[in-house]
C-alpha cells in the first residue's frame, strides 16, 4: 500500500492535542512556564537539527564508502587529500558540539535564574505534602488569620506566589506544568518555588515523585483569580464552618463530629479537631476532593465517604460504617461546607 | 537443551516471587462480623470471631497490617500514655504483663470499649479493621519470639529494641521484677 | 519512757516563709494546741544512721500508707493533727501522737472516678491539702475539690471542679484566702485550657474563673491590667497569638503553687506550657502560657503578666516554686517575687509592677541565651530550637523541669535560696500531634539524659543578692522533692534513691543522713510539739521505678518511658516494699 502523505499528516494531528489544556508544559500560562517552554522548544529544535545532521553525515559516509571500493586494497594507508578533509570535518564537529553545549548550558542557566526572579511582594503559601494529599496554609501577619486548607491553591493573578514546600512523610514533588517546573518536597528540608499566574484560570498540578500506592492520584488544582476576588475568597476561608442549613445537614454535622471523622479531620467551629487528615472546614468550596480524584459534588462526596478504599485503594482514610441515612446526611453537610 | 534449562530456571524464579497479599478493603459484612467478638463475663479473654480464621489470621502474620497498626499507634495518641511501649501514666506494653489480657480478643475489647481504670474507648474513633490492625501491632511490641512478619522500620526516634529483632528474647533483656 | 499525746504546729513551711506573718501561705496555718509529747514505738524498716557534730535526727515514729503511687503531698498541721493525703485513689488520714505511736484519729476516703487514672499526670500524686478556719480543703486527681471539717473529718462540701472527660485534673494544693478557696487545673498533656477558679469557702460554689488563653474577657485582662513589658500589651492576645481555634486547646494549666499577698490584694501563679508540645502546630507567641500572672484576689482580674517563654519550644512551663520576700534589692527595699523556673533560671521580679530584676541559670542550660532582653523574656538559642520532623539532641533543661513545684526554700536571714535541682538534658523529636478529646495531645518523643558533666541532681545554695551559687552538693539522681531550711543553719532534703540528708548551710557539708524505705518526692516539714520540741516529718514513697513521672508499671527498657525518665532511671532499683511511709524525727 502506498503511503498517502496527507493521510499521514492528518494521522499525526491528534498528537498535537496533548500540547494544550489545564496541565501542559507546552501551553504555558505564566512567565516561569513560558521560559521553561521556550527552553524545551529550543533544546528540541537544536538537538533535532544536530540529530538530522549526524544522520545525514552517517548516511553520506556509508554512501561514499559503498562508492569508493579502491580504498579497500590498502585501508591503512592515509591519502592526504581525503585525510585533511576528514580532519576538518572532525574538528568542525567537535567545535560545533562544544559551542552548542555551552550555549545550551548558558541558556539553561539563565532560564533557571529567571525562575526565581520576581517583581513585587510575593504571596507566601506553605505547601506540605502527605501521603496522598496536600496541606495548604496561607500565612498572615498574625497567626489567628492563618488559613489552613487542603488540595487546592488559589492565587491572585499577576502577583508572584512563593510556595514554601515541605513534606510530612516521604519525598513528594510539586508540579504545575502550566505555571512552573517541578520542585521536590523533601522531609526535613525546606524548598521554595516561585511562580506567577498571568491569566485567571484553573490549572491542574500533581505530585511528580513516586510516593507510594496512590502517587498517581495525588493531584491538586491551582486556581488563579483576580486580586479582589482572591481577597474575598481568603476572608471567606477564614470563617469557621458554615452552619447547617436544614435538618439533614444538622444530622450530618452530628455524624461528622460524633463518629470517627472527628478523630482525623478538623471542621473549625465544631468539636472536630483532628489534625492527621485534610482540613474540611470549607471542603464544599473546592473543585475536587480526595486530592483531585473526584469532583466536589454531593454524590461524589457520598461515594468517597462510603468507600474510600475502592476509589483510592491503600489510602489512609478507612471505610467508616454508616447507615444510608447517615451517609446521606453527612454528604449533604459536607457539600454545604462552602 | 540449553533453552529448556533456561526456561525451567525462569519458571522456578517466577514461582518464588509471591508478593504478600494486602487486603485494602474489607467487605462490610466481614467488617461487621469482625466486630462480633464474644468476650468472657469479665471482658478479659473470649472467643475470636470465626471470620478471622476464614480470612487466614490477617492481623498476625501480615506485614502491611502490622505497619498500619504501628502508624495508628502514633496517630491516635497512644504514645502519650504508653510511650513507645514503656508506659508512662498508662501501663507498659513491652513487659509481657497485661492487666486485661494479651490475647487478641482481650486487646480488641480493651481498645474498642476502654477499661475502667483510665483506658479511653476508641470504638467511636477507629473502625473495626483499624482496631484489629492495632491489636496485631501491639502483639509484636513486647514479643519474645520471632515471627515471619514484622512492622516496618521506625520513622520516629528509636527508643527500644525493634519489633523485628530475632532472636527476640536474647536482645530484649530481662523484664523488671515485679 | 512515758509520754503523752502531742499537738503539733507547723512552724516553718518548706518555702521558708514564716506562717505567722501577714501573707497567707499555701499550707495550713494553725497555732499549737497544748499537749505533751509522746514517745513512739520504732517501726518500719532497718535504718542506718550517721551523725556528725551538733546535728542529728532521731527517729521517733513511722506510719505506712498502703498506696504504691507517688506521695507528693507533704503532711500539714490542723488542730494538733497531722493530715496526710495519699495519692489517687485518695485517703486523707488525720494522725495523732499517742502512746502507741502515730495513730490515725479519723480517715476520709472520697469517692473516686477510676477513669481518672488515665488522665491524671504525674504518677497520680496530688499536693497537700490546705487548712484554714477549721476546714481542710483538698483537691483530688479526678477533678473534685472537697472541704472537710479539720477536727472531725466530716465532709462539708464536695464540688466537681475539673472536667475529667477533656483530660483536666487537679494536681496542686488549693489556696484558702479570706472567704475564698483558689484552685488551678492540670492537664497540659491533654490539650486542656488552663484556668484559675475561686470557690466560696463555705459552699464551694464557683465565684469566678480566669483562663490562661482566649479573649481578654475570659483571661481577666481589663482596665487594671498594667504589664511592665510591652509584649504583654495588645487586644485579645490570648486568641490573636494562636492559629484559629487553637487557644481552646492551648494548655497553660495552673498546676503549680499559688501565692497570695493579702497586703497587696494579689495572688500570684504561673501558667503551664502551651499544648501541643509540637511548636509548629501553634505558630505565634501563644499568650498567656509559660508565664507568671499577678491577679486581683477578689475578682481574679489580671494586674500584670511576665512571659517566661513566648512560643515555648521545650515544654518547660511556668509552674515552678513561687516565694514572696520583702528584701533590699540593690540598695532599695522592694517586694519581691522569686520564681525558680523549670527552665533552670532563678527569676527575681518586683511583685508590684512585674519588672524583672534578675534571671540567672542555676542548672546547666543551653536552650536559652542568658540575660533578660528588653521584652523581659530570655532568648532561645537557635541551635536548640525544635521543629516538626526533627530531633534536637542534648537540649538542657529537659521538659520535666530543672526543679519541681515545691523544690525551693528561702532562708531570709542568710539570703540563701536552697533549690532541689534536677540537672537534666533531653533528646526531643517533634512529631505531628492529633487532637482527640480525652487523649494526650503532645507531639513529641523525648529521651531524658543526665547533664554533660556532673550528677543528675544537685542541692544548690543560691545567693540571692549575687545571683550565683554559694555552694552545691551533687546527687546521682534528680531531686524531685524539696528542701527544708532549719533556722539553726541546716538544710534537710530527701533524694530519689531514698536518702534523707542534712547539710550545714554555710558550706554544704553533710552532717547527717539516713536511708529511708523509699525515695522522697515531697518536701520535709518542720513541726513543733506542744512541749516545744521540734520534729521533722518526711514522707517517703516515690511510686515505682520511674518516680512520680509514671504509674507503677513502666518498663524502663524503652528510653521514652515515663516521660523520658526511662532512660535516666535505669539504675534505680525496684522498691523492696512499694508504698508510702511517713517518718517523724525528733531534733535534739
Amino acid at each position: 500500500m502506498r503511503p498517502h502523505p496527507r493521510l499521514a499528516a492528518a494521522a499525526l494531528l491528534p498528537l498535537l492535542t496533548g500540547c494544550t489544556g489545564p496541565q501542559s508544559a507546552l501551553d504555558p500560562q505564566g512567565p516561569n512556564a513560558a521560559s521553561l517552554a521556550w527552553l524545551i522548544w529550543t533544546f528540541t529544535a537544536v538537538c533535532g537539527l544536530v540529530w538530522l545532521l549526524v544522520l545525514l553525515t552517517v548516511g553520506i559516509a556509508l554512501w561514499r564508502r559503498r562508492a569508493s571500493s579502491g580504498a579497500a586494497d590498502e585501508p591503512l594507508r592515509p591519502e592526504s587529500a581525503t585525510e585533511r578533509r576528514k580532519q576538518g570535518v572532525v574538528i568542525g564537529a567537535v567545535v560545533a558540539t562544544v559551542l552548542i553545549i555551552a550555549t545550551l548550558t548558558l541558556m539553561s542557566f539563565v532560564a533557571t535564574r529567571s525562575l526565581t526572579a520576581s517583581s513585587g511582594e510575593p504571596l507566601t503559601v506553605r505547601l506540605r505534602g502527605y501521603q496522598w494529599w496536600w496541606e495548604v496554609t496561607y500565612t498572615a501577619d498574625s497567626p489567628d488569620r492563618f488559613v489552613t486548607a487542603a488540595n487546592e491553591i488559589r492565587v491572585p493573578v499577576g502577583r508572584p506566589v512563593r510556595l514554601e514546600l515541605s513534606s510530612g512523610d516521604v519525598i513528594h514533588s510539586f508540579w504545575v506544568p502550566s505555571l512552573a517546573g517541578k520542585q521536590d518536597m523533601i522531609p526535613g528540608r525546606d524548598n521554595v518555588l516561585t511562580f506567577t499566574a498571568e491569566r485567571p484560570g484553573s490549572y491542574r498540578a500533581q505530585c511528580a515523585e513516586f510516593c507510594g500506592m496512590q502517587h498517581a492520584r495525588m493531584a491538586l488544582v491551582v486556581i488563579a483569580m483576580a486580586a479582589p476576588e482572591f481577597e474575598s475568597w481568603l476572608d471567606a476561608q477564614r470563617q469557621p464552618a458554615a452552619e447547617p442549613a436544614d435538618e439533614e445537614q444538622e444530622a450530618g454535622r452530628q455524624v461528622a463530629t460524633g463518629k470517627a471523622c472527628a478523630a482525623c479531620h478538623t471542621i473549625r467551629g465544631t468539636r472536630a479537631a483532628g489534625t492527621v487528615g485534610p482540613d474540611l472546614t470549607h471542603v464544599g468550596s473546592r473543585q475536587t476532593i480526595a486530592a483531585g480524584t473526584l469532583p466536589t459534588t454531593r454524590g461524589a462526596l457520598g461515594a468517597w465517604i462510603a468507600d474510600p478504599q475502592t476509589v483510592k485503594p491503600g489510602n489512609k482514610m478507612p471505610m467508616v460504617p454508616l447507615s444510608a441515612d447517615e451517609l446521606r446526611a453527612v454528604s449533604a453537610y459536607m457539600a454545604g461546607l462552602k | 537443551m540449553r533453552a529448556v534449562a533456561i526456561a525451567g530456571l525462569a519458571a522456578l524464579l517466577a514461582a518464588g516471587c509471591q508478593r504478600e497479599e494486602r487486603d485494602l478493603r474489607l467487605d462490610p459484612p466481614v467488617t461487621a462480623a469482625l466486630d462480633q467478638v464474644a468476650p468472657m463475663a469479665n471482658a478479659v479473654g473470649g472467643a475470636p470471631p470465626d471470620v478471622l480464621g476464614a480470612l487466614g489470621e490477617p492481623y498476625e502474620g501480615n506485614a502491611y497490617n502490622l505497619s498500619e497498626g504501628k502508624r495508628l499507634y502514633s496517630w491516635f495518641n497512644c504514645k502519650g500514655c504508653h510511650a513507645d511501649g514503656g508506659g508512662a501514666s498508662g501501663p507498659a506494653l513491652l513487659d509481657g504483663w497485661w492487666r486485661y489480657g494479651s490475647d487478641p480478643v482481650s486487646l480488641f475489647v480493651t481498645l474498642r470499649d476502654g477499661r475502667q481504670n483510665g483506658m479511653p474507648a476508641y470504638g467511636d474513633k477507629l473502625t473495626t479493621e483499624q482496631i484489629w490492625q492495632l491489636v496485631g501491632y501491639l502483639r509484636t511490641v513486647g514479643v519474645s519470639s520471632a515471627s515471619f512478619a514484622a512492622p516496618s522500620r521506625n520513622d520516629e526516634m528509636q527508643s527500644r529494641p525493634a519489633e523485628n529483632r530475632a532472636p527476640a528474647s536474647a536482645e530484649l533483656g530481662t523484664p523488671p521484677s515485679r | 519512757m512515758t509520754a503523752s499525746t502531742a499537738g503539733f504546729a507547723t512552724i516553718r513551711q518548706s518555702d521558708g516563709h514564716d506562717p505567722s506573718g501577714g501573707s497567707a501561705a499555701r499550707w495550713g496555718i494553725v497555732a499549737a494546741i497544748a499537749a505533751s509529747v509522746g514517745w513512739l514505738l520504732l517501726s518500719g524498716t532497718a535504718v542506718a544512721q550517721e551523725s556528725a557534730s551538733g546535728f542529728s535526727l532521731r527517729l521517733v515514729g513511722t506510719f505506712r500508707t498502703d498506696n504504691p503511687n507517688a506521695h507528693l503531698a507533704a503532711p500539714v498541721m490542723a488542730g494538733g493533727r497531722l493530715l496526710l493525703l495519699t495519692p489517687f485513689p485518695h485517703r486523707l488520714t488525720a494522725l495523732r501522737l499517742g502512746p502507741e505511736g502515730l495513730h490515725p484519729e479519723w480517715r476520709f476516703t472520697p469517692e473516686t472516678d477510676r477513669m481518672a487514672e488515665g488522665t491524671a499526670c504525674c504518677g497520680l500524686g496530688v499536693r497537700s491539702p490546705a487548712v484554714a478556719g477549721g476546714r481542710a480543703f483538698l483537691n483530688t486527681a479526678d477533678g473534685r475539690t472537697i472541704a472537710l471539717d479539720a477536727a472531725s473529718g466530716t465532709k462539708i462540701w464536695e464540688m466537681r471542679t475539673a472536667d475529667r472527660g477533656s483530660g483536666e485534673s487537679l494536681a496542686s494544693s488549693p489556696l484558702p484566702v479570706g472567704d475564698k478557696v483558689l484552685i488551678g487545673n492540670a492537664g497540659d498533656d491533654f490539650g486542656v485550657r488552663g484556668w484559675l477558679k475561686a470557690l466560696d469557702a463555705t459552699s464551694g460554689a464557683t465565684l469566678w474563673t480566669r483562663y490562661s488563653t482566649g479573649p481578654d474577657e475570659d483571661v481577666g485582662i481589663g482596665p487594671d491590667f498594667a504589664p511592665f513589658y510591652k509584649i504583654a500589651r495588645g487586644r485579645d492576645l490570648g486568641a490573636a497569638t494562636w492559629p484559629p481555634g487553637a487557644w481552646e486547646r492551648g494548655g497553660g494549666s495552673v498546676s503549680g503553687p499559688l501565692m497570695a499577698d493579702t497586703g497587696l490584694g494579689l495572688v500570684f501563679h504561673g501558667t503551664g506550657r502551651p499544648a501541643p508540645l509540637n511548636p509548629d502546630q501553634r505558630p505565634g507567641e501563644n499568650r498567656w502560657t509559660s508565664g507568671l500572672f499577678a491577679r486581683d484576689l477578689a475578682t481574679g482580674a489580671a494586674r500584670w503578666f511576665y512571659q517566661l517563654a513566648p512560643h515555648d519550644q521545650h515544654g518547660v512551663s511556668g509552674t515552678g516554686p513561687l516565694i514572696l520576700a520583702d528584701r533590699d534589692w540593690k540598695g532599695r527595699a522592694r517586694k519581691l517575687l522569686i520564681h525558680v523556673g523549670l527552665n533552670g533560671h532563678v527569676y527575681v521580679l518586683d511583685r508590684i509592677s512585674g519588672e524583672l530584676l534578675s534571671a540567672e541559670a542555676f542548672a546547666p542550660v543551653n536552650a536559652f541565651r542568658g540575660g533578660a532582653a528588653a521584652s523581659g523574656a530570655i532568648a532561645v538559642a537557635q541551635e536548640k530550637a525544635t521543629r516538626v520532623g526533627a530531633t534536637t539532641r542534648d537540649v538542657c533543661p529537659a521538659w520535666t523541669g530543672a526543679t519541681s513545684s515545691e523544690g525551693a526554700a528561702l532562708s531570709a536571714e542568710t539570703g540563701l535560696l536552697f533549690i532541689a535541682a534536677a540537672r537534666l538534658c533531653m533528646d526531643i523529636e517533634i512529631r505531628p500531634a492529633n487532637y482527640i478529646r480525652g487523649t494526650p495531645y503532645l507531639g513529641a518523643n523525648v529521651r531524658v539524659k543526665g547533664p554533660p558533666e556532673g550528677g543528675a541532681g544537685e542541692l544548690v545554695a543560691w545567693r540571692l543578692d549575687d545571683a550565683r551559687p554559694a555552694w552545691t552538693v551533687s546527687e546521682p539522681y534528680p531531686l524531685l522533692g524539696g528542701p527544708l531550711w532549719h533556722p539553726r543553719g541546716f538544710v534537710i532534703y530527701g533524694t530519689l534513691d531514698g536518702w534523707l540528708k542534712a547539710l550545714d548551710a554555710r558550706d554544704g557539708r553533710l552532717v547527717w543522713q539516713q536511708r529511708l524505705a523509699s525515695g522522697v518526692v515531697s518536701a520535709p516539714m518542720l513541726v513543733r510539739g506542744a512541749d516545744g520540741a521540734e520534729y521533722v516529718t518526711v514522707l517517703a514513697g516515690r511510686g515505682g521505678a520511674a518516680g512520680p513521672a509514671a504509674g507503677l508499671e513502666a518498663d524502663l527498657r524503652d528510653a521514652t518511658a515515663a516521660r523520658g525518665f526511662g532512660n535516666l532511671l535505669r539504675g534505680l532499683s525496684a522498691e523492696a516494699q512499694p508504698g508510702g511511709t511517713l517518718y517523724l524525727f525528733a531534733l535534739p
